[in-house]
């Protein structure tokens, strides 16, 4: 009796080409598909970009805009910075007494000037004009006269740093408020008196009052601290001062 | 008599036209004003620049100056006008009308229209390299007499400044007065230490105290050639001192030699 193999292998030579194109074609199925142990050579075969070529792609991809949803037909508004209005400088004219040592309190009159660097400190120029009386001295001694009329004249000359603190608000009455600070100083200068240039030590502390932003107003005591040989022998004379100002700020 | 209709569309078109005239002679007249009013609040609103809260809230202060209270804040989204600057405050008023000041650290924050930062000038070490202008006092020695003076420079450039200089010199002899006005090359402008090299010219005028016998006044051309350092401390402040050596063209045979030297405070802006 015929096995059944041998009945196979003894099948018409037709037969046996149809199941050969069937087992063929079954094979040719399986290498579509992606085996595990065939997916590693693949891989090693299948690059077909270097690493920096794909960097390259990537960047690219950065690089171009976009794509666009919606295509704004606004145009991007050019800001032109306009210049802002600086108000560091401070400019103003003062007036109160000076009281001259050995010599009467006399009226004195100035012009001041600052630059505010910080909220804290600021640079400060003064001059002041004053004249001096007669000195007890010339009052009893009677024709005495110890310096002509133009040597009377005291006008000095300071340049100061000065350091505003306890800044604040002042109240008047019930409905207005204004900023104010106390400020000190200290600088040098110097005096033209009595037909000499002295070099001048001058130091002071004041209060300010704003009513507006560039409006203050000022009380202020300041001492002129000079050597004076005018009475035969040198000494330190201290010249203390108290003015009342106002100054814009610009 | 009858009116027809054709009649009353008629005159309906003549007070329509007559009215449209009127109209169009009230516009030309008006408009010109109307449109000049426009532009005045367009010009009034360019005037100031516009900068908008990003951060939660702006404080608004009394004054300018951390010890002033703060009395409004500006919330985030809403927009402020800036007005004016005083020291490193900014006045600026809000969409409701309301004035105050605002610190630049906090306004650095602000952005403009476009999403940019607000650029403020704090006064820092590149600001010290790179300024417009500087404004200083100093005193030191002129020749034994003690000199006071004060100073202003333009910067041409962050090397290249040109000074003036005004100062009183007074001495056991003479007293005196100079100005001048010189050339100042800086090395390094960007380092807090930065040497300079300065030349320059001007006038001085010398006069005897009273107290001596000796010659008359006499106001002479004077040349000088110096070096120094500067030394940036902090916010818009620098120390300056340098050393000079001057030269007296004097009206008689010989020229006279005047050794200076100054230290100062001085302020950059």
């Amino acid at each position: 009796m015929e096995t059944r193999t041998r009945r196979i292998l003894l099948m018409r030579p037709l037969l046996q080409a149809a199941v050969v194109g069937v087992l063929v074609l079954a094979l040719s199925g399986c290498q579509a598909l992606r085996w595990p142990w065939l997916g590693r050579d693949r891989q090693s075969v299948e690059p077909l970009e270097t690493e920096e070529q794909a960097e390259q792609a990537e960047l690219d991809e950065l690089d171009r805009p976009p794509p666009r949803v919606i295509d704004p037909q606004v145009e991007r508004r050019k800001i032109k910075v306009p210049k802002i209005d600086d108000e560091n400088f401070e400019l103003g004219v003062t007036y109160g007494f000076l009281s001259i040592e050995d010599f009467t309190t006399n009226a004195i009159y100035g012009i001041t000037g600052s630059y505010h660097v910080t909220e804290d400190f600021f640079l400060r120029a003064d001059v002041g004009r004053s004249n001096a009386g007669r000195t007890s001295f010339e009052t009893l001694g009677g024709n005495v006269q110890l310096l002509t009329e133009s040597e009377r004249q005291f006008t000095t000359y300071s340049l100061s740093v000065g350091y505003n603190f306890l800044p604040g608000e002042v109240f008047v009455g019930r409905n207005v408020a204004m900023n104010s600070s106390f400020y000190v100083l200290g600088g040098i200068g110097w005096t033209k008196f009595a037909g000499d240039d002295r070099l001048t030590y001058n130091f002071g502390a004041g209060f300010k009052v704003l009513p507006s932003d560039w409006l203050a107003l000022h009380i202020g005591v300041q001492d002129r601290v000079f050597d004076s040989d005018l009475l035969g022998r040198t000494k330190v004379t201290n010249n203390i001062e108290m003015v009342l100002g106002a100054t814009v700020f610009f | 008599m009858e009116r027809s209709i054709t009649t009353i569309r008629f005159r309906l078109r003549k007070t329509s036209l007559a009215l449209l005239l009127a109209c169009i002679a009230l516009s030309s007249v008006l408009a010109p004003h109307a449109r000049a009013a426009d532009q005045d609040n367009d010009r009034k609103r360019d005037k100031y620049l516009q900068l908008f809260v990003v951060q939660p809230y702006l404080e608004l202060r009394t004054g300018a100056g951390r010890g002033y209270p703060v009395t409004q804040v500006v919330a985030r989204d809403e927009s402020v006008d800036v007005i004016k600057r005083k020291t490193d405050w900014y006045k600026v008023r809000t969409e409701h009308g309301i004035e105050g000041w605002a610190s630049a650290k906090d306004m650095a924050k602000l952005q403009l229209a476009d999403g940019a930062f607000f650029k403020v000038d704090f006064g820092d070490l590149e600001g010290f390299a790179r300024h417009h202008y500087e404004l200083g006092i100093l005193a030191g020695d002129y020749g034994g007499a003690t000199l006071i003076g004060g100073h202003f420079s333009y910067s041409l450039n962050p090397s290249l400044k040109i000074d003036l200089a005004a100062s009183k010199f007074l001495g056991n002899a003479t007293n005196g007065e100079k100005y001048e006005i010189g050339l100042n090359h800086v090395f390094l402008p960007n380092r807090r230490w930065s040497p300079f090299f300065e030349l320059g010219t001007g006038i001085v005028h010398i006069e005897p105290r009273v107290t001596l016998v000796t010659p008359i006044d006499r106001t002479d051309q004077t040349g000088y050639v110096g070096a120094g350092m500067r030394f940036y401390i902090a916010r818009r402040f620098f120390l300056r001192g340098e050393y000079r050596w001057n030269t007296v063209f004097t009206s008689r045979d010989d020229n006279e030699d005047i050794k200076e030297w100054k230290l100062g405070l001085a302020a950059f802006f």
